[in-house]
């Protein structure tokens, strides 16, 4: 009778309940809040949090294993069939899907096939703010440093200044992949928060007349010398072109970056390939986005998780975000100097991904000083810009860190 | 630990250079692309011939209401040339 009973108690959680887990729920429930009440990226942080959960139920064996569990000797790993019948289908989907690095480019895909670039097309001297909001990634990769990270390990954190959740996870995969759970929690949290931060950083940095700059007027003032005539063939030549480029001077940007003009291309060709992209666009996105979500949380078992080093990732992170919105703010500015032609500076700080969060943000904090002032397009120039170039700063970081 | 930040503000310097010249890149090339199809594939015009009698029929607003209908399901690439009713 004991025997039964004690059996029957070490089939059950309680044995292997403790303190540490009980917080590491307490922070999946805290996620699943945010994300099903408080709508903060629900398609990724949901399954992010409910990842976190089967990690963290004592038993189920659903926690991602360090890699070292699987390495094997001579640089060699476990095969995916060992790693399954010893680790579980989390662990298996976790080596197969994302250790691979191979959901984030799929992500990345479907993305491109979600993105016009007909505003930046239109506007592309404010592609160069995408660029100067790059700065926080670095920034942050030198803070880091200062707090104790290995180069590794700070430019994954860096890389959250991006603002770009495929990437931030794409870096991390590559250059420290025990940080892969805090890395991303952190990504999609600020990202949700973009609302806040933005206005946050533009108050601090932004006069009331500069607020006020019509992007319209200024047009009207000095119109832009070349009208696209013909923009659905501009359309379609420019990705494959941009392809090329950037394979040529970053190759190591290409997963990410070939993946999203890839993903553009079949949107833009239009009829003969609609198959293409609503494929990339419905099936292969979501279910891409339910695994990446679901391993990532997974790899927030509470001895990973519960550490300083996940305090400084939320701090840095912030930093990292902070930095990048003000440096394509300040970037604005000096160009306003020597520039007849003003450009609103909270064009600048969409230089960041987050598309198309920061273009909305900042378009209803100038509609708020200047209700005529609609400067979303002129927006959406400079936040798609930041996609790229936070595709091409992964791509440094990879390269050379 | 100074060897691991020259190397980081190394890595800070070669990364901001190469994604400001990779944005410079795309607006160069976005306006080569730009000038190249103005003068070489600009679009063509949608010239509408219209037989005796029929601007009669189709008012000018229900035509432009179906030319552009055409224009988004076909995706640019058709052209009304007849609109009978049926």
């Amino acid at each position: 009778m004991q025997e039964t009973l004690t059996k029957l108690y070490e089939m059950t959680a309680f044995g292997g309940f403790s303190l540490s887990v009980a917080l590491m729920w307490l922070i999946a429930f805290v996620l699943l809040y945010l994300g099903i009440k408080k709508q903060y990226e629900p398609l990724l942080l949901v399954p992010i949090a409910f990842g976190v959960l089967l990690a963290n139920f004592p038993g189920g064996g659903m926690g991602i294993v360090p890699a070292e569990n699987i390495a094997l000797e001579g640089h060699r790993y476990k095969n995916l069939f060992e790693i399954a019948s010893e680790y579980g289908i989390m662990n298996y989907l976790y080596y197969s899907l994302i250790k691979t690095g191979f959901l984030p480019p799929i992500i990345f895909m479907g993305v491109g096939a979600l993105t016009d670039f007909g505003p930046m097309l239109r506007n592309l001297k404010l592609a160069m703010f995408g660029a100067a909001a790059q700065i926080g990634i670095f920034t942050v990769l030198i803070c880091s440093l200062l707090l104790g990270f290995t180069l590794k390990e700070a430019a994954s954190l860096g890389i959250i200044g991006g603002a770009d959740g495929p990437t931030a996870i794409y870096t991390t995969i590559k250059l420290a992949p025990h940080l892969l759970g805090p890395i991303a929690i952190a990504a999609y949290s600020y990202m949700a928060l973009v609302p806040v931060i933005i206005p946050l950083v533009a108050n601090l940095l932004m006069t009331k007349n500069e607020f006020k700059i019509n992007m319209r007027q200024m047009d009207k003032l000095y119109p832009s010398k070349h009208q696209i005539k013909n923009l659905k063939t501009v359309k379609i030549v420019f990705p494959i072109v941009l392809g090329v480029v950037s394979a040529v001077f970053v190759p190591s940007s290409v997963p990410l970056l070939g993946m999203l003009l890839f993903g553009n291309l079949v949107k833009e060709i239009g009829t003969s390939t609609s198959r293409l992209a609503d494929a990339a666009t419905g099936p292969i996105l979501n279910t891409a986005t339910i695994f990446l979500g679901l391993a990532v949380g997974a790899t927030m078992t509470a001895d990973v998780f519960l550490t300083p080093k996940t305090l400084g990732i939320v701090v840095g992170g912030f930093l990292a975000f902070a930095i990048s919105i003000a440096g394509g703010i300040v970037a604005v500015k000096i160009y306003n100097l020597f520039a007849k032609k003003k450009i609103n500076p909270l064009i600048g700080a969409t230089g960041l991904s987050a598309v198309p969060m920061a273009s909305r943000v900042a378009n209803e904090m100038a509609l708020k000083h200047d209700s005529t002032n609609h400067i979303l397009q002129y927006c959406m120039a400079s936040n798609i810009s930041g996609v790229i170039g936070s595709a091409v700063a992964a791509g440094v970081l990879i390269s050379l860190v | 630990m100074d060897e691991t930040i020259s190397k980081a503000l190394l890595v800070m310097l070669v990364g901001m250079l190469t994604v400001f010249l990779i944005l410079w890149l795309i607006t160069v090339i976005g306006n080569i692309i730009i000038r190249l199809s103005n003068k070489y594939l600009p679009e063509v015009e949608q010239v509408v011939k219209e037989k005796k009698g029929e601007a009669q029929q189709i008012k000018k607003n229900t035509y432009a209401a179906i030319e552009s209908a055409v224009s988004i399901v076909t995706n640019g690439k058709g052209k009304v040339s007849e609109i009978k009713k049926i």
